[in-house]
């Protein structure tokens, strides 16, 4: 972007029937076509979304009154999840919770990505706990480092659920790296702290029979 | 009356000539120089592809040269939402660059005070951050020629779209190891070391009966795979859930 009066011309071309634009001819190097057949479809895909729009919305709208609609399903999906787990039916419990995730990570994209990380947390977090009570703890792991990615403050059980997978996988070293950081993001939690001291315990005893 | 000596005025004529022409000389060989040499500063940011392509859609006929709306109803081939949609692409890009800039800014100024980056450095990054500013205006100009009042609130929209599909690539990301922690935890799970056997079997105080020896953790292990969950059960029990 050299010049703000020029621009490179694009050999563009449009689908009559699905509007998807396409590029035509041949681009000169492999490389750069690539790359635009990556934006093309982006933006086919976002140009699909815009059709969600309601009626009178011709443009995203602005950000913060959200539509209701998808929270209630979330929560919902989130509710039945936590009422089969509070059952002890642990796969019917991560079948809501995964259903809740597509739903929650499906908004339109320019809905406040702060609800997102909001209501992804509480799902990733609990189906890792469902996975454990299941003794998966990879998928376990998985899913409460995802829970952390998605909320790094005030996630303390995330931390936890994935710092005592890692323990229950004998992956100490990691683990203590990683329930030291989230002592470093949460405070002094004392779940926290105790699992870290349990962990030390853990190393120091494989330390002692191994020497 | 004074008489003019011409011929001892020459000298220094000459001498303010060959003065004078040299200062110019230098003069706009310096400018030129400087001239070309700040229009082959590397620009900072690669081609702005989305801003091509939207450029490119609203050319397609070439009728489309003149106001955006006017001219994008007027030809069936483009419908406006694709244009729409190719202004919001644009403006997430922008979003992208901006934060490139503000990130860049403090380091690059600090560098330059410090004399670690060279003059043109800053140089570039001026006018990139000029680049940015005039492509901020202009995008929120086009947004209002495609909808009322839509300058507003496009770079909101876009500032949106822009954290969540960052959000998004790092979930897929994480979510994607989840099948190679699986296969690992297997393989983990039926090689598993002696040591962590036998403090399971403490932990756990099951009967695990046949471990006496700790050379022959993997037939145990594999006749009972639910050996391993089985031992965490009850300390997690008692935390809860949200």
């Amino acid at each position: 972007m050299s010049d703000l009066d020029t621009f490179t011309l694009l050999h563009l071309r449009i689908d009559p029937q699905s509007k998807a634009i396409g590029s035509a001819g041949a681009t000169a190097a492999g490389t750069t076509s690539r790359t635009l057949e990556a934006e093309l479809a982006a933006l086919n895909a976002l140009h699909r979304s815009l059709h969600s729009l309601e009626a009178p919305h011709v443009v995203p709208p602005p950000p913060v009154p959200v539509n209701p609609k998808r929270s209630a399903n979330v929560t919902k999906l989130r509710e039945s999840g936590n009422a089969e787990y509070r059952k002890q039916r642990y796969g019917e419990a991560i079948k809501f919770y995964t259903l809740g995730l597509q739903m929650a990570l499906t908004r339109p994209a320019w809905e406040p990505s702060q609800l997102v990380r909001e209501e992804v947390h509480q799902l990733y977090s609990n189906r890792a706990q469902a996975h454990m009570q299941l003794a998966g703890w990879a998928e376990g792991a998985v899913d409460a480092e995802a829970s952390v990615e998605a909320k790094r403050q005030g996630n303390a059980k995330a931390w936890l659920r994935r710092g005592r997978c890692l323990v229950e996988m004998g992956r100490l070293e990691e683990a203590r790296d990683w329930v030291g950081k989230g002592l470093e993001v949460e405070g002094q939690e004392k779940e926290l702290l105790e699992l870290l001291k349990e962990v030390e315990g853990r190393i120091a005893q494989d330390k002692a029979s191994g020497a | 009356m004074v008489d003019i000596d011409w011929w001892g005025l020459i000298v220094p004529f000459a001498y303010l000539v060959v003065l004078s022409g040299t200062f110019m000389t230098f003069s706009t060989i310096y400018r030129k120089r400087k001239a070309t040499q700040s229009a082959n500063l590397a620009p900072w940011f690669g081609p702005h592809l989305q801003r091509n392509i939207y450029l490119s859609l609203l050319h397609m006929e070439p009728e489309a040269n003149g106001s955006e709306k006017a001219a994008a109803a007027k030809t069936p081939k483009v419908p406006e939402s694709v244009i729409r949609a190719a202004l919001l692409r644009r403006a997430v890009e922008d979003i992208h660059r901006i934060i490139q800039i503000r990130t860049a800014k403090a380091a690059c100024s600090s560098l330059l005070q410090r004399g670690s980056v060279g003059d043109d450095l800053w140089q570039r990054f001026q006018r990139a951050e000029k680049e940015m500013e005039e492509e901020l205006r202009d995008v929120v100009m086009e947004a209002n020629a495609l909808a009322p009042n839509w300058g507003q609130i496009i770079f909101q929209s876009a500032n949106e779209i822009a954290a969540n599909t960052v959000l998004k690539q790092r979930l897929d990301e994480i979510q994607a190891q989840t099948e190679r922690e699986k296969e690992w935890w297997e393989k983990r799970r039926s090689t598993i070391k002696t040591e962590s056997l036998k403090k399971l079997e403490d932990e756990s105080e099951k009967t695990q009966g046949k471990v006496g020896s700790e050379d022959e953790p993997v037939l145990v292990d594999t006749n009972t795979p639910s050996a391993t969950p089985v031992s965490g059960g009850g300390s997690k029990k008692k935390k809860g859930r949200k």
